[in-house]
């Protein structure tokens, strides 16, 4: 399909951005096209890889859900209903394929969904290398102490910037006016951590 | 996308070393690994997405296998499991791998940069690949049609080998 696409034709997606750009994407990729496929996997796999870790996984386990979620969708590019929740849906799966990982790496009672979000995660550091300077290592260890629910949702603010609410309360299935309150709880429960630490600021 | 609500406007958004330290710890701290979005496009690189994923079992000792170290690696699916170990042969590969439950299904090894290497395996489920380069890797396993149903294909994540 989009080796006939002569350089005059435009792709369908091209000036558009955020859910309008990945809808696109999306309409296109269900047709065939793998270089929109490419760009959803280019644009939206820091989106899952923060889901990944947010909910607890360590790096390695990251790289193989990230891969997981991925190869899933492409089963499920005609059956997306809507084009435009495909944010919502990879992060939903990508949920789903880390609680099912915890299950089957720790050997554990699976979490409910309730009892994850609440449960603050064990310090999953990065490479020790990646951070050796202390005040790294402070902000880590409290962000590491903070619900799974707020480590995603600021991962994923911070990564979208906050012009993109919208799509955040998309994804995360929350009622868009509670974002902004949410995060604010969670900033100030980041912020008791560090002060707690002897403060780091 | 750009309107602001009101009920975003938040004094913490003020708390610029609070949002400096995130911003480092989401883009350079906890970065995705810089080849994840290569290797994922070489994984759906497949001539049918009407693939099922298999999922990387780490449970046990051979949890983690990475790099260049020999090892056993087990991937499942609901009515498989495809166990394959590596020994490193120069630079190069034999893959030995065993399907369970057996069934004498066409493995395909694909690695990136390469041609893909095919194989049938045995009545037993075991199937032997003695030489493949070194890389981005990815198993397919091609399930034998019964009755004459179409048949489907299972895939791996990729492995760095």
């Amino acid at each position: 399909m989009s080796e006939l696409r002569t350089t005059e034709t435009s792709p369908p997606w091209e000036g558009l951005e955020g859910t309008d750009r990945h809808a696109a994407c999306l309409v296109a990729a269900r047709a065939g096209d793998r270089q929109a496929l490419n760009i959803l996997v280019a644009e939206l796999s820091p989106v899952v890889w923060h889901v990944a870790r947010g909910n607890g996984l360590d790096r390695p386990t990251a790289e193989d859900v990230v891969q997981t979620v991925w190869l899933a969708l492409l089963r499920h590019l005609d059956r997306l209903q809507e084009p435009r929740a495909l944010v919502g849906w990879l992060v939903v799966t990508t949920r789903h394929e880390a609680q099912r990982s915890w299950r089957a790496n720790r050997n554990q009672v699976p979490l409910s969904a309730e009892l994850a979000e609440q449960l603050p995660t064990e310090s999953w550091l990065p490479e020790d290398e990646a951070v050796r300077v202390d005040r790294d290592k402070r902000l880590w260890a409290a962000f590491s102490r903070l619900t799974h629910r707020c480590q995603e949702l600021l991962r994923l603010t911070v990564f979208n910037g906050r012009a993109d609410y919208r799509a955040v309360a998309e994804s995360l299935a929350m009622p868009r006016g509670s974002i902004g309150p949410t995060r604010g709880r969670c900033l100030d429960s980041l912020r008791a951590q560090l002060d707690s630490e002897g403060g780091s600021r | 996308m750009t309107d602001v609500d009101p009920r975003d406007d938040d004094y913490r958004w003020q708390d610029t070393a609070i949002s400096a330290g995130l911003d480092r710890l989401v883009h350079v701290l906890d970065a995705p690994p810089a080849d994840l979005v290569e290797r994922v496009q070489f994984a759906i690189a497949l001539e049918n997405l009407d693939v099922e994923v298999a999922r990387w079992e780490r449970a046990g000792s051979f949890a983690g296998v990475r790099g260049d170290r020999p090892g056993t690696v087990t991937f499942t699916v609901d009515h498989l499991t495809v166990m394959v170990s590596f020994t490193p042969t120069g630079g190069r590969h034999r893959i030995d791998g065993w399907l369970v439950p057996p069934g004498q299904h066409t493995v395909e090894v694909r690695v990136s940069d390469h041609d893909s290497t095919t194989t049938q395996a045995d009545d037993g489920g075991r199937f032997v690949l003695a030489d493949v380069p070194a890389g981005t890797t990815q198993i397919l396993v091609h399930l034998e049609s019964v009755h004459g149903e179409p048949s489907r294909t299972i895939v791996t994540p990729t492995l760095m080998l």
